[in-house]
């Protein structure tokens, strides 16, 4: 694992489609010393690897999958009501270069 | 190409189209003209909107992963794969990625490449969404979200295809098992199939079981058609044997390229260390779902025949050729309106012949489907008994073939409406044969001397009756009568 | 005039004799909006056009409440305190809030939310800080900044509000006010904005725990919209709150609430804890045992971070939508990536990008296991410790934070760590396991109200309830109103 970097906030940042100052650059690095501390300790409880990951709150969830019944569309007025670029049906956007 | 071996493995995304609702929200899946006309708020990642799971849908996926002998997970559940791409309302796209997530893991698929049977590896099969439809514009791009949140199978196998012909071999197989099983109509010409394949070469001699001899691979992203699919995977060995001819091979890097059809050459898109990386994580909108064994069983008994047993069916019962049988299954329309006659009674031969010479000509010719034209399989056997009973020539038979298509009407009528109805009993045709042998009775003696002049008495008898006579019968009365004198 | 200070049961009978209403309740409440919107801008929205109904035998007809921004109502500007969505007017409402319109619940305003839910200060909003109604200096806390500041200072009996970490029962216990989540599953999340859906819960913020548990009695319901909802039509909290505790037991931690964890406390920290103290003897008088246990503290000390790595993983995907292409203000740009960024850039607040690379970044490929997976088993181990409690007890009973509301002034929205972090952090252990959790009221420090926590196991919210009731009752902060002490 690569030492988490400025460069690597910057890019991460840029994957995320965000612009950072170099103040919150730096507020970024201070926060994840804080975090990889404890992560670091977490690292070291006994057996932790083998521990399952918890990915949602109620394990034991039984639950029925919805069926296979369509329900009305959306009215096209309402999908565009908060867009602020379309074209008759469709939403507009600058070119899209494959 | 013979001092190397070629590994080739393929991704196939394919569309559930049989299901009525997307495989997340409620709205319809079907393909629309009318673009937004089939979305729901889900499908446009408006803030507060959650994943449903279509029960349909997976049970399609099941059967897809059962079918082709995956075992299936303990629990279903969904991860999110992490990208922004303007079809992608989100900005994640709901997949399912790490073992044991997917419908199907480890499988094995037998399929026909040019009469051999082969084999290849399932690494899984799984269920995931489909992105917005997006056109484009010399200025500007739009986007159509019917597309989105459609169901997609994406099945991943090994390396283990030899050659394009194996490749796109499996991929029809494929194709034919999405539609026998009523899971999708697999057209790609509907754009509900898509493959990346991945390509490398290594030299000959190596042993190709063991990893580290494999050469370096290339993916090949968004090939939209089985044609392309062959023309993406030949073009790219010959690219990479260059390489290895000319001494680039070892500075080529592991790499994604894209087909492109016009210049039927791959692009360059992106080497490994531009590789995206999607921040897989489980998805915690949609809870584990515990597969009950039930299920899976009750899915596995509702599987129809599928297209390899149809297969198996007309060449040893009904005892058609390994080609004609080939050809009828090929098409799941195709074969479901051969049996269709078969049930209403036709005989299995002669229902076949038509159906792959005068059918399947017509069809090709004009690139049509089956439903597309008027004929129905009650019509077929109409006229195929037409025929068996002599009511009208073989020959009528085609005439009245095109006839039913061009007019829409039933066979009994177009042979009514032409009165093409054929002269087939005797007491009509003997009296009529006698007098006009009795006529010519000179040329019974030329017969006698050996000329040929049974070609004569037909024509007479073809010109009493405008062509109405039923040839085999004439020609054995004018033996019989012939032979009389 | 003076009815927003009483309680739904209160306000109930005096409609139903009628002696006042909805009408009227309707406009004092409009009122006391705009003089709170006035001191402590509480509010993204006030709806002065809201309208009056019939008041029927639900015990929510007719009476005002808040709405959270991050909840979307149709009609409604909904922002989440969000730049990002500042003009979003959605075109359906959450299914919670639809239960509440169906109930007769009139809403009078939106209240101001840590953006997105995310932060615990009620500063990071878009339209400013929202300011204690105790004392201007001090916040709310947050992220239901805005509805705990309304409750307190008397707008409206109760607010919806929504608890990813503690985004509920903190700010209750800093305005002095009861703050409930329930069971994970119970209220429909379709509709709420999320923050991490793994964690995110709706709930209420109201003055005593009658009106927590008709309001909830009144958004809960299984929605086929949200598939972690389940079926609880046999679930009936106000109705099974009888006050009846005797035979229950209760543990506090003792890494969490013994003062010699503390060797630099503050005057304020050990005041709390001495009146934490005191509301434990209040529960043995009524005939619970209390117990202290103790349990790992390097479980405890992972707690904060765990709880931002998943939480900022899941947000950075959750939030990934918000691109201004369907809904929002539209980006400048002459391609899409630029337009996205743009408009992300200058929509997110500061403490949101930063979370979103933190996110970003536990989940790459190459770090997942060391930090977001870890995070989840360590969820998983303070889970199973806190449902092996429940074998024993009936609920774990902790104080809220380290003391009264925090001064504004130099106050942090950054992860820092200090020996409190587990006082302070405690209560998004609810959120791990989807516990029932409600905080009340338990006393003053420095003259500011300060709270204690109940935490129970889960479908077990009468039982939380219950206890949370027979406590309120023999202490003295039920229906207080926030006066401003400075």
């Amino acid at each position: 694992m690569a030492k988490f970097t400025e460069e690597m906030v910057i890019d991460y940042a840029d994957k995320l489609l965000i612009g950072l100052t170099d103040e919150e650059v730096k507020m970024v690095l201070d926060e994840f010393e804080v975090i990889d501390k404890n992560i670091s300790l977490v690292n070291e409880i006994p057996g932790i690897e083998k521990v399952e990951p918890m990915t949602h709150c109620l394990d034991d969830f039984i639950y029925e999958l919805r069926e296979d019944v369509v329900e009305e569309s959306t009215p096209i007025d309402d999908i565009l009501a908060n867009c602020d670029s379309y074209l008759n049906r469709e939403v507009k956007v600058p070119k899209v270069v494959e | 190409m013979d001092k190397y071996k070629v590994l080739i493995g393929l991704e196939m995304h394919c569309e559930i189209s049989e299901t009525n609702t997307k495989v997340f929200s409620s709205a319809e899946n079907s393909y629309k003209d009318e673009p937004n006309s089939n979305v729901r708020p889900v499908d446009l990642g408006f803030p507060g909107t959650l994943p449903v799971v279509n029960k349909e849908a997976v049970k399609k996926a099941l059967m897809a992963s059962i079918i082709l002998n995956c075992k299936q997970p303990e629990f279903i559940y969904f991860e999110r794969k992490n990208y922004y791409y303007p079809d992608l309302p989100k900005g994640f796209q709901i997949t399912q990625e790490t073992k044991p997530a997917p419908v199907g893991i480890y499988g094995e698929l037998e399929y026909e490449c040019n009469g051999e049977m082969k084999k290849a590896r399932i690494n899984n099969i799984h269920l995931e969404e489909d992105a917005a439809s997006t056109d484009h514009y010399s200025r500007y791009s739009t986007i159509d979200y019917n597309r989105a949140g459609v169901p997609l199978l994406e099945l991943v196998t090994y390396p283990d295809f030899r050659s394009a012909d194996e490749a796109v071999a499996f991929l029809e197989t494929m194709r034919r098992i999405y539609q026998y099983a009523g899971i999708s109509e697999a057209d790609s010409r509907k754009g509900q199939v898509r493959c990346d394949v991945n390509v490398s070469i290594m030299d000959k001699d190596l042993d190709e079981t063991k990893e580290e001899n494999w050469g370096t691979k290339v993916e090949i992203k968004n090939v939209n058609s089985f044609s392309g699919v062959r023309d993406a995977i030949n073009y790219e060995i010959e690219r990479q044997i260059e390489a290895k001819e000319n001494g680039t091979y070892d500075e080529m890097e592991q790499q994604t390229r894209r087909w492109d059809e016009a210049s039927m050459t791959t692009i360059y898109m992106r080497g490994k260390v531009d590789a995206i990386d999607y921040k897989y994580f489980v998805e915690p909108n949609i809870p584990k779902f515990k597969l009950a064994e039930s299920w899976v069983e009750e899915i596995r008994k509702s599987i129809p025949v599928l297209a390899n047993e149809r297969k198996h069916t007309y060449i040893e019962e009904y005892g058609l050729s390994n080609y004609d049988a080939t050809i009828l299954v090929k098409e799941k329309s195709i074969s479901d309106f051969y049996e269709e006659t078969i049930k209403l009674g036709a005989d299995p031969k002669t229902s076949s012949n038509w159906m792959t010479t005068v059918i399947l000509g017509h069809l090709n010719k004009y690139e049509l489907e089956i439903k597309d034209i008027y004929l129905t399989p009650e019509y077929l056997v109409e006229l195929i008994n037409l025929v068996e009973k002599g009511d009208i020539s073989s020959k009528q038979s085609k005439e009245v073939f095109y006839k039913i298509l061009e007019d829409k009407k039933s066979p009994s009528e177009i042979v009514k409406s032409l009165g093409m109805k054929q002269i087939g009993d005797e007491d009509t045709l003997r009296p009529m044969i006698v007098k006009i042998i009795e006529e010519h009775l000179d040329l019974i003696e030329e017969y006698r001397k050996g000329r040929n002049v049974f070609d004569f008495f037909v024509g007479q008898v073809m010109k009493q009756t405008r062509g109405q006579a039923n040839p085999s019968l004439t020609a054995k009365i004018i033996k019989e009568e012939i032979d009389k004198r | 005039m003076k009815y927003m200070t009483k309680s739904i049961e209160e306000l109930h009978a005096l409609l139903k004799e009628g002696k006042v209403t909805s009408k009227e309740l309707i406009k004092e409440s409009l009122e006391r909006s705009h003089e709170v919107q006035e001191k402590y801008n509480a509010f993204v929205t006030i709806l002065d056009d809201a309208k009056e109904v019939e008041v029927t035998d639900n015990l929510l007809s007719g009476i005002p409440y808040g709405i959270k921004d991050n909840y979307s109502t149709k009609g409604i500007l909904s922002t989440g305190s969000s730049n990002t969505l500042k003009d979003y007017v959605p075109f359906f409402t959450a299914t919670s809030i639809e239960n509440l319109e169906k109930a007769g619940a009139v809403a009078v305003n939106k209240t101001v939310l840590d953006e997105f839910g995310m932060g615990g200060t009620g500063t990071t909003g878009h339209t400013g800080t929202v300011l204690n109604p105790w004392d201007k200096e001090r916040m709310c806390a947050g992220s239901s900044a805005g509805s705990a500041c309304a409750v307190a200072a008397g707008v409206y009996p109760y607010a919806t509000g929504s608890d990813t970490g503690d985004s509920i029962r903190k700010p209750a216990a800093y305005c002095g006010i009861v703050g409930y989540k329930p069971t994970y599953g119970m209220i429909s999340r379709y509709g709420l904005f999320p923050f991490a859906s793994s964690l995110d819960h709706a709930g209420v913020l109201s003055r005593n725990v009658k009106d927590a548990a008709i309001v909830i009695d009144n958004m809960k319901g299984i929605d086929k919209n949200d598939m972690t909802t389940w079926d609880s039509k046999d679930v009936h909290l106000y109705e099974s709150i009888d006050g009846k505790v005797e035979d229950k037991k209760l543990c506090y931690i003792k890494e969490i609430c013994d003062i010699e964890n503390y060797p630099n406390a503050s005057l304020e920290l050990k005041e709390h804890l001495e009146n934490f103290n005191k509301a434990l003897e209040k529960c043995k008088k009524l005939g619970m045992e209390v117990e202290e246990v103790s349990v790992d503290k390097t479980l405890l000390n992972a707690l904060a971070s765990v709880y931002v790595v998943i939480s900022c993983a899941e947000a950075t995907s959750n939030m990934s939508n918000l691109t201004g292409i369907i809904f929002g203000p539209r980006g400048e740009g002459d391609n899409y990536i630029d337009m996205m960024k743009n408009y992300r850039t200058a929509g997110f607040s500061p403490l949101i990008k930063r979370r979103f690379v933190i996110g970003s970044y536990v989940l790459q490929a190459d770090n997942k296991d060391r930090y977001f997976h870890n995070a989840q088993r360590v969820r998983r181990l303070l889970v199973d410790t806190w449902n092996k409690l429940f074998e024993k007890y009936d609920a774990v009973i902790l104080p809220v934070g380290s003391g009264p509301a925090k001064l504004l002034d130099g106050s942090k929205t950054v992860l820092e760590e200090d020996d409190t972090t587990a006082l302070e952090e405690h209560l998004q252990i609810g959120n791990f396991g989807g516990f029932p959790s409600i905080t009340i009221p338990d006393g003053f420090v420095s003259n500011l109200p300060v709270g204690l926590n109940i935490t129970g196991k889960c479908y077990d919210d009468a039982n939380v309830l219950n206890i949370a009731y027979a406590l309120e009752s023999v202490m003295d902060y039920k229906d207080q109103i926030a006066k401003e002490v400075k």
